[in-house]
């Protein structure tokens, strides 16, 4: 069989990037907060890539780290921000002991695999790439040439047809996200200015709550003139509700309220010390 | 005259006679009656001209038709009868104008229509008669399955309170029977395979089969758990009492007056020739079944207080005393339990229509609720004696001379057998005469008093009359039956080996004397 | 320099149909206004599936391998691919019958508005559907197709993505109690995944033990260089990926969760036509890749055809719901094939033939049972309950009967084509000497036929609820495809005889 000697560095290189890639795997399944699950894959994807370099495919190397940790996996932590990293998964058991259960399958599972592979390759004579890939477009040639001429060739039907899965996934993509409008179900802003002077009394934008001006919650609606509260500034969403203001100011400055020094005008609510240094 | 294709004829007749009955408008319940009783009274005709074109001394199989169905599988679609099948086309030709007849005023449970009932009566008999007729074992079965579709909406539907439970119950006995039945007959046909050459399921051709024993009585015990399910025989019998008492009438008398004769037969014409060596070797336990249900049968009869049970009880001894004939590997005891087929059909269908007549009147299965009836319809009370009569097998009506016969040929192979299964005649007589006493005389009491107890209507008469003619007539004249079913037995049983040479002949007359 | 491979277009004919229609469906999903995608998709949809159907008869009769190896034209595969092509047309006319419903389909107005929004609600009788549920269909067919025409290992797991996803797609689509809908999309799609990650490990670790992923080169090389430990581990690993989209026990549950679920259209297709590819799938690896060591698989696939059998009818036993029942009893049928499967023996044995016939009769079958159920419906749309069918054959005799004929098919009783598929699946396994199978599976037929007798008594004897279901009148693709399936079970079961003779013509594999 002609085998080839692995060297040290490859050597090395495996056993400290293989825990590396097993870690990040497992760290990725384990972590509760999606962003580190995802920068977990990261790490197993770029152990990967160094393993495919150090196999004697660059190219290959080269595509999992751009693609996959460069692209899709940036994609990945672009739509987590986006949607809100908090969102976590409910840990409550619905069926008792399945946990316990799954795990001592699987890791029996595991196992089983594990150790007929072992069996299975014990002594297994390494052949190489070039033993692997030899003849014309093969690792002779270069790994890419090699890459591309399989792909044109042999795999020229799975390679066409994976576009249908491709497309099935943007499609499905648009499916599950997309909420397309109706025609005609948002107005534009004309149409809501015209439809606002025609149908409403109040043409103009309504009044403010009164934030700052007596409280600083934005259930506090805003005065009229005579005190009263402005209806038209209840904010929307927001039940209207008795806030702690503060008292009303005395614009005649009578001095009948001993504290009033303290309450005084608009600027008391924010937090002047006025009253104490006067 | 056999170029005419009878059994063809018979089976697509009642097919489509059956079609046409469904596929009549809503409530024209009376125009499916009429249109049931006439192509009923058709195949009865086309059976007694198929009768009169089948010569006694010729072929075994007689008025054959084949034509390739399954090319692939080796399957024709063949017909053909002998003796032994004719004779169960006769009795189907016979019973299925009678119950049509007897069903006519019956009503379905919560005001159904009964327009479904004829319907599916005429397909069960187109079924029966495919099952008897078929030459090709791939095509018995096909029959034997499907026969099972029409009985069980009879049941489900149109049968008493707890129809459900019994058609499901009969439905799914049947179904486990033939299916295990269905992985022998595969296995004939991969025995075939290797031995012709190439798969065929054709019986003629299966019978020359040479197989090893050890394969033989696989394939037979497939075979025979199917039928002693259908006939049934004792352990397997359980489902029986539920779908006889459930069932109308009408039903309750093609189940077991004609269905569970399929059994039987398929003993007789499968189980023995396919598989001699296996025959011989578990003849003994099947004849102990066979006495132990004649026993069982019968004192379980005694013990029911269910008009109808009691009779599908009766009817379980008699299929006892069948099979008891038919291991018994003699042409008299072969010949004794083909006509014992035919008059059972014959005994315990008038039985069943008589106790129906007194269930329609009464209103109630229970026989406790009956006393007197002689007082107060003497001509019913009278059909019920002699039905009952017919039933224990009294010299004169037509079972004396089969069970006579069973017995006649069953004692110089089997005596120990044949004398326990004495014990069941005297049992017989007890049950019988029992219900007759109870029901029949004394002073009108019961249900007799409280309802309106008239006579036998006119109708009821021509139900009953054809069967009496025939209960009267086989017993003092079996020859004509006799003469079309001797040769196929002797057929069968020199299939199996044993010495065909007898004087059936004569001990037929002395039967019948 | 590369040399181009050598690609057989007609040989490639039914694919370029199917993947065309569904690329079509797709531009039109995109370009095309609202009120004409509908009757556009329908359409495209049955162009691509007939005429992909058409395609694979008019290549009847070939035999070879094309697209540098990666493709098998042989008898088996196009029978296959034309069962899957004209179920999946059959599939296509039930997702678009809009006359039953009050809701206007079975499919979802807007997939993306959250279930029981308020918008949602405005959505149920909306007369707009989500119309991408039909390119994605023909994209399912398409990857069936390819799924039993692979030659290739690699292909045979792109082929079974492409069928895998659009599915997990449309099964989350249902208009009417969505969030069950979409639990199933999510369940399929993680034990969907789970599988596909097994045949993938499988595929890799056949490849390092055989260097190869062509199944003629694992052929060669099991052949010259006997099976070792890793061969046989990659074989088993490919099996479980391929027995799970065949629903056979025990890697079927899934199955249950995801037909109740899904839109019952889509689970027609699901039962009829992913049953079709993933047998087809089966078929090919064992006996192609591995016809040479059978015994490899022979005990494996025996013991999996056992258990699916028990399970799948004795579950179905205990079911309250009509599409769950049908659920296990496709469980139970996965068992009865696998007997089918078992009887493929090198040039004597009618396994190949039996099976291929089998899952035409089940296809159809299964297809006309499922149609059925979207026929029985009350207010809040089907009514599955098994308690709501009570008294059915009162209020429609026709519907019960045919649901009775179809069930009996199901059952396997004689006339139908389900008797004559089980004749023949079991005729294949006792040939090969495999009788105990085949008792075990006529016994677990008769417990199955329990859990048919238990609705047909139901539908038959049962007195009518007050307020039971009532039976929509089914629009016209609806009434095409209950006319085409019980035709076809009738026939099939009184005259198989030349689609038999079919299905044994056709029993070659090349590779």
């Amino acid at each position: 069989m002609g085998g080839i000697e692995i060297g040290t560095a490859e050597t090395v290189v495996f056993w400290v990037l293989g825990p590396i890639a097993l870690a990040g795997a497992l760290g990725m399944v384990l972590a509760r907060n999606a962003v580190h699950s995802a920068l977990f894959l990261v790490n197993t994807m770029l152990a990967l890539g160094v393993f495919y370099v150090v196999q004697e495919a660059p190219f290959l190397g080269a595509v999992q780290i751009i693609v996959y940790t460069g692209a899709i996996m940036i994609l990945f932590l672009f739509v987590l921000m986006l949607v809100g990293r908090d969102s976590s998964d409910s840990v409550v058991e619905t069926l008792r002991g399945q946990r316990v259960a799954a795990t001592v399958l699987g890791i029996g599972f595991a196992g089983l695999v594990g150790a007929g592979i072992a069996r299975a390759t014990e002594g297994m004579v390494v052949t190489g790439l070039e033993g692997v890939q030899g003849g014309e477009g093969g690792a002779a040639d270069g790994n890419i040439e090699a890459i591309a001429g399989l792909l044109f060739t042999r795999y020229l039907l799975a390679f066409e047809v994976t576009s249908a899965l491709l497309i099935t996934a943007a499609v499905g993509a648009m499916v599950l996200a997309h909420i397309e409008r109706e025609p005609g179900s948002r107005l534009t802003q004309k149409e809501r200015s015209r439809a606002r002077f025609l149908t409403s009394d109040h043409p103009q934008t309504l009044p403010g709550p009164g934030v700052y001006a007596r409280a600083n919650s934005i259930a506090a609606p805003g005065r009229l003139p005579d005190g009263s509260p402005a209806e038209a500034s209840y904010a929307t969403g927001v039940e209207p509700q008795v806030v702690e203001e503060l008292p009303p100011g005395d614009p005649a400055g009578d001095g009948r309220d001993p504290g009033a020094g303290r309450g005084h005008g608009p600027d008391a609510a924010l937090g002047t010390t006025r009253g104490v240094t006067r | 005259m056999s170029e005419f294709p009878w059994l063809l004829t018979m089976i697509v007749v009642p097919a489509v006679g059956g079609a046409a009955v469904a596929a009549l408008p809503k409530g024209r319940d009376a125009l499916a009656k009429q249109a049931a009783l006439a192509v009923s009274l058709l195949v009865l005709v086309l059976a007694v001209l198929a009768t009169v074109a089948f010569d006694t001394g010729g072929e075994r199989f007689q008025l054959t038709t084949s034509v390739s169905w399954i090319p692939s599988f080796g399957v024709d679609f063949a017909l053909g009868v002998d003796g032994i099948a004719l004779v169960m086309l006769l009795l189907i030709g016979v019973l299925v104008p009678v119950v049509v007849v007897a069903s006519w005023r019956d009503t379905g449970p919560g005001g159904r229509s009964m327009k479904a009932y004829f319907a599916w009566l005429l397909v069960l008999e187109a079924m029966m008669v495919g099952v008897f007729a078929a030459t090709d074992v791939f095509l018995f079965y096909v029959f034997f399955e499907a026969m099972l579709v029409p009985m069980y909406f009879i049941i489900g539907s149109f049968g008493g309170p707890r129809r459900q439970y019994a058609a499901v119950k009969f439905f799914l006995y049947s179904l486990l029977g033939g299916l295990v039945m269905l992985a022998s007959v595969i296995g004939l046909y991969v025995v075939s395979t290797s031995q012709i050459g190439e798969g065929t399921f054709a019986f003629d051709a299966l019978r020359s089969l040479d197989i090893d024993p050890g394969v033989q009585k696989l394939l037979f015990l497939g075979f025979f758990v199917a039928f002693a399910i259908k006939a049934p025989l004792v352990p397997f019998h359980t489902w029986l009492p539920d779908s006889g008492a459930e069932a109308p009438v009408g039903g309750a008398v093609l189940l077991v007056g004609v269905l569970d004769k399929v059994g039987t037969f398929g003993f007789i014409r499968y189980c023995l020739p396919l598989f001699p060596d296996a025959s011989r070797t578990f003849a003994p336990w099947i004849l102990g079944l066979a006495v132990a249900g004649i026993l069982y049968g019968a004192l379980l009869a005694m013990g029911q207080s269910d008009m109808k049970r009691l009779v599908t009880y009766t009817s379980i001894a008699h299929f006892g005393f069948i099979a008891l004939g038919i291991f018994a590997f003699t042409a008299e005891g072969g010949s004794g339990a083909v006509l014992y087929m035919v008059n059972h059909g014959i005994s315990t269908g008038i039985l069943f229509l008589v106790v129906g007549m007194v269930i329609t009147r009464g209103g109630s299965r229970s026989i406790a609720d009956y006393g007197g009836i002689g007082k107060k319809a003497p001509v019913l009370a009278g059909v019920f004696l002699v039905a009952g009569l017919s039933s224990l097998a009294l010299p004169g009506t037509n079972s004396f001379v089969s069970e006579f016969l069973v017995l006649l040929g069953s004692f110089p192979t089997r005596p120990v057998f044949t004398i326990v299964a004495t014990v069941g005649i005297v049992l017989a007589a007890l049950y019988v005469l029992l219900l007759i006493q109870r029901a029949v005389h004394g002073p009108a009491r019961g249900l007799v008093t409280e309802q309106p107890f008239p006579d036998l209507r006119r109708r009821e008469l021509v139900v009953v009359a054809p069967l009496l003619a025939l209960v009267i007539g086989l017993g003092v004249y079996p020859q004509p039956l006799l003469d079309l079913i001797n040769p196929a037995v002797a057929a069968t049983m020199g299939d199996i080996g044993s010495d065909p040479a007898g004087t059936q002949p004569a001990t037929a007359e002395q039967g019948a004397n | 320099m590369i040399e181009a491979p050598d690609l057989s277009l007609s040989a490639l004919s039914p694919f370029l149909f199917v993947f065309g229609a569904a690329l079509v469906g797709v531009l039109v999903e995109s370009f095309a206004p609202r009120h004409v995608r509908q009757p556009t998709q329908v359409a495209l949809a049955l162009v691509g599936t007939v005429g992909g159907f058409a395609c694979t008869l008019l290549l009847a009769g070939r035999g070879e391998v094309t697209a540098a190896g990666a493709l098998a034209v042989d008898g088996a595969g196009l029978f296959l691919q034309a069962t899957i092509a004209g179920l999946g047309a059959l599939s296509v006319l039930l997702f678009a019958e809009r006359a039953l419903d009050p809701a206007r389909s079975a499919f979802v107005a807007s997939a993306a508005v959250p279930a029981g929004s308020p918008r949602d609600r405005e959505l149920l009788t909306d007369e707009r559907v989500q119309t991408e549920v039909y390119p994605l269909a023909t994209f399912a067919v398409g990857g069936m197709m390819l799924f039993v025409a692979a030659n290739d290992l690699l292909v045979m797991f792109i082929a079974l993505e492409v069928l895998s996803l659009p599915l997990y797609l449309i099964c989350g689509l249902s208009r009417r109690r969505r969030l069950l809908s979409q639990e199933a999309a999510v369940k399929y799609f993680l034990l969907g995944a789970f599988a596909s990650a097994f045949f993938l490990y499988g595929l890799a670790l056949v490849y390092g033990a055989t260097g190869t992923v062509q199944l003629a080169g694992i052929r060669q090389s099991v052949t010259d260089d006997g099976t070792g430990t890793l061969l046989v581990l990659g074989l088993g690993l490919l099996v479980v990926g391929l027995m799970f989209k065949a629903s056979v026990a025990p890697f079927h549950t899934w199955t249950p969760d995801v037909y109740q679920g899904a839109p019952t259209p889509v689970t027609a297709f699901m039962a009829a036509c992913t049953k079709v590819a993933a047998f087809g799938a089966i078929l090919r690896l064992l006996y192609v890749a591995f016809g040479t060591a059978d015994w490899t698989w022979r005990p494996l696939v025996y013991g999996i055809a056992i258990v699916s059998m028990v399970v799948g009818a004795v579950l179905g036993l205990t079911q309250t719901d009509v599409k769950r029942m049908l659920a296990y009893s496709s469980i139970a049928h996965a068992g009865f094939l696998l007997t089918g499967v078992i009887g493929l023996d090198a040039g004597t044995g009618s396994g190949l033939a039996a099976t291929l016939f089998y899952l035409l009769a089940y296809g159809l079958t299964t297809v006309g049972a499922f149609a059925v159920v979207t026929l029985v419906r009350d207010g809040d749309g089907e009514a599955t309950a098994l308690a709501q069918w009570a008294g059915l054959a009162r209020r429609s005799p026709l519907t019960a009967a045919i649901m009775t004929f179809l069930l009996l098919a199901l059952a396997g009783i004689p006339l139908t084509s389900g008797f004559t598929g089980k004749f023949a699946v079991f005729r294949a396994a006792i040939e090969v000497g495999a009788w105990p199978l085949a008792v075990v599976a006529l016994v677990t037929s008769a417990v199955a036929g329990f859990f048919y007798l238990r609705l047909v008594v139901l539908m038959y004897f049962s007195e009518p609820a007050e307020d039971g279901p009532s039976v929509g009148v089914p629009g016209l693709p609806t009434t095409i495809v209950l006319a085409v399936t019980v035709a076809a079970t009738l026939v099939l079961g009184v005259v198989p005889g030349s689609v038999l003779d079919l299905a044994d013509g056709a029993a070659r594999l090349v590779g």
